[in-house]
């Protein structure tokens, strides 16, 4: 890693770091959804300060180059993310569900009930 | 003993009040509800209309998220017996004291009426025949239980069921799947002869075009629902 991209990488994560926080505080990204996005951060940022992690890696792991390692990194946490994300949709289509079932039986029921108010009053 | 039926109704203003007109003359003792998923048309406006019995749900939750409702309702009104019969008019309602004689004899927790057991009326398609003759047999590799009619939408079940279906129901071709789940958790499932008609109107929900991938879709249920599905303990 040059130390060019290393400054780039550098700058690149504290913008990360500012932004997912912002996030966090604005409660655009929910508390326990952020920890994929802190962990990933600390991750990278550990990469940045120490590359020789990197190259004891891709010597480990008999990789050609130190970015080939990284990006199969980035490939692997990227389908652990959309695998998480499929989750949350299926759990919360779940709970939709649920949702709208309750109100339309709530709604059966108001109906129910007004009409037998409207029979007592005649 | 309370009995209930399920009409879910999507897009059903044409055929609706003949079967509830029906349902009223051939079981009066039951209770029904229609569970209007949302329709298109002005099926919600012809029940209220008509001050039937209905829950209509804001958002279209499919077949599966609709007869669940119906489930969920009658838990909650306490009724013993649930059954459900399609909306459009295929399945005809003097059936409805046979299918629910094996539940209150108790000789039966879950009863299917099924078309292919003295194969008379509407038989579908050879193709859909093939079809479920597939399902059926992939059920009975799954659970050593031989059902014929599995993508019949017009069953009873007692209380039990109510509640396990209430709790739990698949949801976008629900009926295949709702037997291995029935099955698997140790439900008595009976088959008894019914005769179906053609839908009176409407188009049936699964096209020709989608059918393999409900093929795919629905074996894959089976197959999950037969590893995930606990015994029930009674």
């Amino acid at each position: 890693m040059t130390a060019t991209l290393r400054i780039v990488l550098a700058v690149v994560m504290v913008l990360y770091f500012v932004i997912v926080i912002a996030m966090l505080r604005k409660k655009r990204l929910a508390l326990n959804y952020s920890l994929f996005w802190l962990a990933f951060g600390v991750l990278m940022s550990i990469a940045v300060a120490f590359p020789q992690i990197l190259e004891w890696v891709r010597i480990g792991l008999g990789f050609e180059s130190a970015m080939n390692a990284f990006y199969v990194f980035m490939i692997g946490a990227s389908f652990v993310l959309i695998m998480m994300l499929t989750s949350i949709v299926s759990k919360q289509s779940e709970k939709i569900k649920d949702l709208v079932q309750h109100n339309a039986l709530l709604e059966k029921r108001i109906r129910e009930i007004e009409k037998d108010n409207d029979k007592d009053e005649q | 003993m309370k009995v209930l039926v399920i009409i879910p109704a999507y897009n059903e203003e044409e055929s609706i009040l003949s079967v509830i007109e029906k349902l009223k003359k051939d079981c009066p003792r039951a209770d029904y509800v229609v569970i209007n998923d949302c329709s298109k048309d002005n099926t919600l406006q012809v029940l209220s209309d008509n001050k039937a019995s209905f829950v209509n749900l804001p958002l279209n939750l499919g077949i599966g998220g609709g007869v669940q409702t119906g489930y969920k309702y009658a838990l909650q009104n306490g009724y013993d017996i649930a059954i459900q019969i399609d909306g459009d008019g295929q399945h005809d309602t003097k059936y409805l004291d046979a299918v629910i004689t094996p539940i209150e004899a108790g000789e039966a927790d879950i009863v299917i009426g099924s078309r292919f057991i003295t194969k008379e009326g509407f038989q579908s398609s050879g193709m859909r025949r093939l079809g479920i003759r597939v399902l059926s047999t992939l059920i009975w590799m799954c659970t050593g239980k031989k059902v014929y009619d599995v993508t019949s939408g017009f069953r009873a079940v007692n209380r039990d069921y109510i509640k396990m279906y209430a709790q739990d129901y698949p949801t976008d071709y629900p009926e295949p799947e709702a037997i291995v789940q029935a099955s698997v958790s140790g439900a008595r499932i009976a088959e008894i002869p019914v005769i179906m008609k053609e839908r009176e109107a409407g188009t049936s929900s699964i096209r020709a075009w989608k059918s393999a991938y409900y093929m795919i879709k629905v074996s894959l249920a089976i197959v999950l629902r037969r590893i995930s599905q606990r015994k029930v303990k009674r």
